[in-house]
């Protein structure tokens, strides 16, 4: 025997095993590249003033051409898909001078794009100012800044922001890129609205360069951004595509990069565009969103907490998510939703015996309690619903359906047409109960007081508890990030055995994209600008 | 004459009257509330009662109506969509083009398609080619458009990579991009026209065929081609003809469906997303513009009698 070769030499060798196995350019592909233009179908946004609409559509189109006081994390900067970690964006830095203050440096220099009236002139206070009170007066989501009583200019960049109690939910709600955008007066006094392609001037990463109503839009870069460097794609391209099956075809045929402003597909369009087209980049992902048995918690039978833990113990959540979603599902989807990992408390860390009712399956023990609430023999209950959302919704509805025919409950589906449903049952005007999804919402506010606290729209189940309801508003006023936290924990644990809603299991969304789309990592705010500002193009 | 046009006219202005009266009441018996619709899951009190006076909804109906229909009539305005905010009238007439082209090609196509086929097989009744003719018009009348629509658009992108969807331009930028753009979609929806008149053709030319005049042509020794096209055809045509007309408003009905497939920027789509949108105004404005168009071409219709029949008198 020879001597035996040093580590030192193993580790030589290795090294250049590893070398010459990686593939030749790796790290330089990842190095992002300048230029080249972004093509996207989705539908057109029905008004491009930001503050008028609700729609997220026009949000995303009005999200590249405006920036907010703060934005969330996007691109490299984000942890996941759900992470909405306050970062800078026209304000350099904020301070709460007290529990009800708040105070906000904007960025000095930063500009808004170069075009007539405005003119690239620097973005102030005033603005901001004007775009504050703007959003509160005209706004359908202006109740998220209710709490605000006052902003004021403080000198050319620093504005100060008054509330009339403390309000944890505030940065939040003024980085989501569907709430306030900074807009510039000028505009509105000389081009009269914000709603025309032309009065889109603000000072986001991307330029209107032009929009045909109807076919497409436009978008350059701003050579003036206040992020050197970015954006790195010359420009983005929206054809308007009204419908699905186009856009579809338009991926599947390389005419666009993307099928759905979020890259969205639902599992079965991803399974079967990975046949035809396996260079498609996919990744399946848990979005925000959620899925609802929601009952009239004010009338019987629903009023008896032993027929709501009967409904929540009657969906067999796994084989739903087995046959539905191949495994990928949620199945603890409420009620803070699954993607909402900084918030959510798992099942898992709650007590058994209480989580049971949130992704439990018994139909014996929900028998058992159906007879003893006094319906041994069963009962007959209406299911209000629009029909009409994305598949796989239409099967959701018949599982339901199937899985409490099980335990006795015989359902009697009362579809309604979409315009009724919006402003009935999807707003908590039913009798008995219903099912649907609800609006994705970036805050945990949104989640808990919105769908529990009185008199909020989004209650649909009309949940009128005292205690849940002490709760609610202190960890909206609690400031302290980890008390809030700890409230929050607290509330969904008191609320796992209460079945004021029934959570459905929650589909993954395959984000997907051409492959020679870099760069784009999806996110749940609704900044499409943000995240396009980070994409790039392998080319 | 000019008596007559008048009368027609004095006849014009109740339908239109009633037409509007429609058309309002329709859109608000709807169930739903379209300001609701706008603010979805944001329906705060405050907000929705805001957003109900900006729009003029807290008015009684019957303001509604009377200031919609006076900004027509003394001011030529139809209104404003809820949703864009923007002039209908503008809207519609940017988008008219896009669904006249469609409506022409499509027209073309299924009477090209329809009386082509249909001759074909009345003149070769019971042969090869009148059994596949027949086939064919049954197939076409059976398949729904926007399932063909849908299959033209789907299929060749998952086979060829390829599909007929474009980004439209308009016919005055470049007409024979604009034409390639509005083929396909003109020969899916021309297509399954083209079944009911391939249908008639067939069996009012096997009409017209046996008649005397006709014998008589055969028996002075005309070709055949002559007999068909000459002296039959144009007799054969006036079912055909009164068919397309019956058509006219599945033109312009069908095209919804076909540009929002085509993604061709039309007067069916802005008004089907208005529809969808409950966006009254718009939904009230576009199907009165139409029914004004329906009730001229009517008139217009009704006078070229005199130059085409000189026996059609007016009183």
């Amino acid at each position: 025997m020879g001597p035996r070769p040093l580590p030192a030499v193993y580790a030589l060798i290795l090294l250049v095993a590893v070398v010459l196995i990686l593939p030749p350019g790796d790290a330089a592909a990842q190095t992002p590249k300048r230029g080249g233009v972004l093509r996207i179908a989705d539908r057109e946004a029905p008004n491009l003033d930001p503050h008028l609409a609700v729609s997220f559509l026009t949000h995303s189109w009005s999200s590249m051409v405006y920036s907010q006081l703060v934005r969330f994390a996007y691109g490299p900067e984000q942890k996941h898909s759900a992470d909405f970690t306050i970062v800078p964006d026209l304000a350099e830095k904020w301070k709460y001078e007290s529990p009800t203050t708040v105070v906000f440096t904007l960025r000095k220099g930063v500009k808004f794009h170069n075009k007539p009236p405005v003119n690239g002139r620097e973005v102030t206070a005033d603005d901001v100012k004007y775009s504050v009170e703007r959003f509160m007066a005209k706004s359908g989501f202006r109740s998220r800044l209710e709490p605000v009583q006052a902003i004021d200019v403080v000198d050319r960049h620093t504005v100060r922001m008054t509330l009339k109690e403390p309000y944890a939910p505030l940065l939040n709600h003024l980085a989501n890129a569907a709430y306030v955008v900074i807009l510039p007066r000028e505009v509105e006094d000389k081009l009269k609205d914000f709603n025309r392609p032309e009065a889109m001037i603000g000072s986001g990463p991307f330029m209107v360069k032009s929009y045909q109503k109807g076919v497409q839009i436009a978008f350059e870069r701003n050579p003036d951004y206040f992020v050197k460097g970015l954006p790195y794609l010359d420009g983005v391209v929206i054809e308007i595509t009204p419908d699905s099956t186009a856009r579809l075809a338009l991926l599947r045929s390389g005419k666009v990069d993307l099928g759905h402003m979020w890259g969205y597909l639902v599992p079965e369009e991803a399974k079967s565009l990975k046949q035809t087209n396996p260079e498609m980049v996919m990744a399946p992902t848990l979005t925000i969103g959620q899925g609802m048995i929601y009952m009239r918690t004010d009338q019987p039978p629903f009023n008896d907490i032993r027929v709501r833990r009967a409904i929540a113990l009657s969906i067999d959540r796994k084989a739903w998510n087995e046959s539905l979603f191949y495994g990928e599902g949620c199945t603890d989807a409420g009620p803070v939703p699954c993607a909402l990992k900084e918030w959510k408390l798992d099942a898992s860390q709650i007590d058994a015996a209480k989580a049971k009712y949130l992704v439990g399956y018994d139909p014996a023990e929900a028998k058992r309690l159906l007879a003893e609430a006094g319906h041994r023999n069963g009962l007959t209950v209406p299911m209000f619903h629009w029909p009409g959302y994305a598949p796989p919704w239409r099967t959701f509805y018949d599982l339901a359906g199937d899985n409490l025919g099980k335990i006795g409950v015989n359902v009697e589906f009362k579809p309604e047409e979409y315009g009724k449903y919006i402003s009935t049952t999807y707003l908590g005007k039913y009798e008995k109960m219903a099912m649907g999804p609800i609006t994705p919402f970036t805050e945990v506010d949104d989640w808990l007081f919105g769908a529990f606290y009185p008199e909020q729209p989004n209650n649909r189940s009309h949940v009128a508890d005292a205690e849940l309801g002490k709760m609610l508003l202190a960890q909206r006023r609690e400031m302290d990030p980890k008390k809030r936290l700890a409230l929050v924990h607290d509330i969904q644990r008191y609320l796992a055995d209460k079945a004021y809603y029934v959570y459905m299991p929650h589909s993954p969304q395959y984000i997907t994209h051409a492959p020679r789309v870099k760069g784009m990592k999806f996110h749940d705010g609704f900044g499409l600008g943000p995240r396009l500002m980070f994409t790039w193009l392998d080319q | 004459m000019k008596r007559y046009i008048l009368h027609r006219l004095a006849l014009a202005v109740p339908t239109l009257v009633l037409v509007s009266v429609i058309v309002f009441s329709i859109m608000r018996l709807m169930p739903g509330d379209v300001v609701i619709r706008m603010v979805e899951g944001h329906a705060y009190a405050p907000t929705v009662a805001a957003l109900r006076a900006e729009l003029g909804l807290d008015r009684p109906a019957y303001v509604q109506y009377f200031e919609w229909v006076g900004g027509i009539l003394l001011r030529g305005d139809f209104g404003s969509s809820y949703w864009t905010r923007q002039p209908i009238w503008d809207e519609f007439i940017s988008r008219f083009p896009v669904t006249l082209g469609l409506a022409a090609l499509t027209i073309l196509s299924s009477v090209v398609i329809g009386v082509v086929v249909g001759i074909v097989s009345a003149s070769r009744q019971d042969s090869a080619a009148d059994y596949i003719g027949r086939i064919v018009a049954i197939l076409a009348l059976s398949i729904p458009y926007f399932g063909l629509a849908v299959l033209v658009v789907v299929l060749p992108s998952i086979y060829f990579k390829w599909t007929p969807v474009y980004t439209y331009v308009p016919f005055s930028t470049d007409p024979l991009q604009n034409l390639k753009i509005l083929i396909v979609p003109a020969l899916v929806f021309g297509v399954t026209r083209a079944g009911p008149i391939m249908r008639i053709m067939r069996s009012a030319l096997l009409d017209i065929l046996r008649q005397d005049y006709i014998r008589t042509a055969w028996s002075k020794g005309l070709p055949e081609r002559a007999i068909v096209l000459r002296h039959a055809l144009k007799n054969a045509m006036i079912p055909v003809v009164s068919l397309i007309g019956l058509q006219m408003p599945l033109y312009i009905g069908g095209s919804v469906i076909i540009e929002a497939i085509f993604r061709l920027p039309g007067v069916g789509l802005f008004f089907f997303d208005a529809l969808m949108r409950m966006d009254y105004p718009v939904v009230q404005s576009v199907n009165l513009i139409v029914a004004t168009m329906v009730v001229g071409l009517n008139l217009a219709i009704d006078l070229s009698y005199a130059f085409l029949d000189p026996r059609i008198r007016y009183r």
